[in-house]
């Protein structure tokens, strides 16, 4: 398979998160579409190591795993967020948070 | 797809297929037969050759249950999520099966492989993290099964069991690192290559510790008791399982006993040396009759704990998980890399550093044991005056 | 050729489990279809050769950051989304716009036909290289890496547990 194709999917994926990150009003769903924004720029990275000019360097592998590293992090932090959040407003729906609005 | 691919998974797969779960059943008439003996009964010695009346000891019972499981109505409860009770167990069988293809098993017939040196199924470079991270797949069927019964104690059975399996997951794989770490090499035929004729990975001290963190961290990741709680028949009226019946709860019994399997082998290729044993140099083929008897001499053991120990209650369970066997199996990475890269020349003789690291673990066995001692007092009695 | 029919494959149900994941009001569903989207990530990454990236891969994802969505779901409402609210937010259509423009902007080199090197070179996957490459150039990274994940679980413990503390000194006075 060419590298087109793992760039395309990669496209298509990052679109699929990004269009649930700005839609959907469960805060735990736009953490999912994160996630899957971060899979697909990983995929892209593994894509263009594989098909690249000096693979030995193996920075593509290196970056993904740094990359997945940083990724569990933020889930771990943006859920306890989310736990705290709804022990304090009793909800996570993005619509409803809106104490900082002005009236 | 070409013929030779087609022949050669076949021949990798399918007496995987046929020899693992023939063990299985051996297994169970074994479990039954040894806890009715170490509970002072006889165990199922009536059913042997069918349509006569020769009882083998009881040989037949598998079958029986076998049999029998199938035949059973299939209920599924009302509210209950239909797809998500069918996939399960099917979920709970895929990663125990998977994994014992990366055991690196050298059967007579792999020579008829035409590709590399037919070894093993998956001849992987990283094989035993793949291992680890395939056997994490289960947590997830176990949290299926309890969630689509659609019945609280099957969620909260499903909540203890993934607890558990994610806590005793940490000392596993750090214990495997020691092996890892003195090997150099995370090829599963290559660690069973450097323990040739009996240099076990056992027979070290911090082997030795290894060996007895993975194997107690084993016996949590399958479920097994003393750490059988989500599944026990007095708690929680067996937990995850309470809802599955017949053919899908014969799927989760099949899965429990073949990740047994898995891991006791993963045991075996990590600590005990794997296929080594008397005879191997002048047959080769007689490796393959060592592993699975190791293999076996394993569960026996799995099989007599659990009747002899009684079962820890969740929160002794998570604070012997994280209180004692993390903070030792990092100790015991410590003392393996101390071991492994001092320079041994004569400062520092092989029995000295062996003594040193023995006494190390032992007293940071020890000392943890003092540390997370419950401090309840003997017992005061009052009696009536 | 078996190489397209995975290839082919493992696309599929990787954006398959993707849109269920974004798409389904019940979120234990939505978990599960991301489960399966990371699984077929991982086999889209053995297929590129890249190994050990697959099995953190499975291992982080799947076993680990799976199991935390899965509590905290647990521990937030809403779970089986029976109520009759809207799924979306208020102002979706923009933002369905944005990521069809950004999908666009993302295909602008393929559109206007860019170069890209089709060729691939024999490698031979090594855990022992990358593990010789974590200590000698990027053993900074690696330690800067575990400070960093030190942090998030002092951080994400302290988090979650401030709110209890705040409600027991509230029930006290």
């Amino acid at each position: 398979m060419t590298l087109e194709h793992y760039l395309i999917l990669g496209a298509v994926l990052f679109c699929i998160g990004l269009l649930g990150a700005l839609t959907r009003r469960n805060a735990v769903v736009v953490l999912f579409s994160i996630e899957i924004m971060l899979n697909a720029a990983n995929l892209n990275f593994i894509a263009f190591w594989r098909f690249g000019e000096n693979p030995a360097v193996l920075d593509g592998p290196l970056f993904t795993l740094f990359t997945i590293a940083v990724a569990a992090a933020e889930v771990a932090v943006g859920l306890a967020l989310v736990i705290a959040v709804y022990r304090h407003f009793k909800t996570v729906d993005l619509e409803q948070l809106d104490t900082l609005k002005e009236k | 797809m070409s013929l030779d691919l087609i022949k050669d998974i076949l021949i990798a797969t399918v007496p995987l297929l046929v020899i693992f779960p023939s063990l299985f059943a051996f297994t169970t008439w074994l479990e039954r037969k040894t806890l009715a003996r170490i509970q002072n009964r006889i165990g199922p010695n009536k059913v042997g050759i069918p349509c006569t009346r020769i009882s083998l000891f009881g040989l037949g019972q598998p079958a029986a249950d076998g049999i029998k499981m199938l035949f059973k109505e299939d209920i599924v409860p009302n509210g209950a999520d239909r797809l998500f009770h069918l996939l399960a167990p099917i979920l709970a069988l895929i990663p125990a099966m998977l994994v014992l293809c990366f055991l690196p098993l050298e059967f007579p017939w792999s020579k008829l492989m035409s590709a590399k040196s037919g070894v093993q199924a998956f001849l992987l470079d990283g094989a035993v993290i793949f291992f680890f991270a395939i056997t994490g797949l289960n947590t997830l069927a176990i949290f299926m099964a309890g969630w689509a019964s659609r019945n609280k104690y099957s969620l909260l059975g499903g909540m203890r069991a993934i607890a558990q399996m994610v806590s005793y997951e940490i000392p596993l794989v750090l214990s495997a690192v020691v092996v890892v770490m003195s090997v150099g090499s995370l090829n599963a035929a290559d660690i069973a290559k450097a323990q040739e004729g009996w240099n076990w990975f056992v027979l070290t001290p911090w082997g030795l510790v290894a060996f007895i963190i993975f194997f107690i961290a084993a016996l949590a990741e399958t479920n097994r008791s003393p750490f059988d709680l989500p599944e026990a028949e007095s708690e929680l009226i067996a937990g995850y399982f309470t809802e599955y019946s017949g053919f899908k709860f014969a799927l989760f019994f099949l899965g429990e006993y073949i990740s047994m399997f898995a891991i006791s082998g993963l045991a075996v290729v990590l600590f005990l040396g794997g296929g080594a044993g008397p005879g191997v140099a002048a047959f080769p083929w007689i490796a393959v009759v060592w592993f699975l008897a190791k293999i076996f001499g394993l569960i026996l053991v799995m099989i007599w704990l659990r009747g002899t120990l009684p079962r820890l209650r969740v929160d002794q369970l998570m604070a012997f998980a994280w209180k004692f066997l993390l903070p030792l199996s990092i100790l015991n990475i410590l003392v393996a890399g101390f071991a492994r890269f001092i320079p041994q020349d004569s400062l520092f003789p092989k029995v000295v550093v062996w003594l040193v690291s023995f006494g190390v673990l032992y007293a940071a066995a020890w000392g943890l044991n003092k540390l997370n001692r419950a401090d309840v007092k003997p017992r005061e009695y009052k009696y009536a005056e | 050729m078996t190489q397209e029919i995975t290839f082919w494959v493992l696309a599929v149900i990787a954006v398959c489990g993707a849109l269920l994941a974004v798409w389904r009001r019940n979120l234990i569903h939505g978990v599960f279809a991301l489960m399966i989207f990371f699984a077929a990530l991982a086999g889209l990454f053995l297929l590129l050769l890249a190994e050990f990236i697959a099995a953190v891969q499975i291992l982080v994802y799947i076993g680990a950051v799976g199991v935390l969505l899965i509590f905290a779901i647990m521990l937030t409402e809403r779970v089986t989304g029976d109520d009759g609210r809207r799924v979306t937010a208020r102002g979706w259509l923009w933002g369905l716009a944005a990521a069809v423009a950004m999908f666009v902007f993302l295909l602008l080199p393929a559109i206007q036909k860019a170069d890209l090197s089709q060729t691939t070179q024999p490698i031979k996957p090594s855990v022992e290289a990358l593990g010789h490459q974590l200590m000698n150039p990027y053993v900074v990274t690696l330690e800067v890496l575990a400070l960093l994940l030190t942090a998030a679980l002092i951080g994400a413990v302290a988090v979650a547990q401030g709110a209890q503390e705040k409600e027991d000194e509230a029930d006290d006075s």
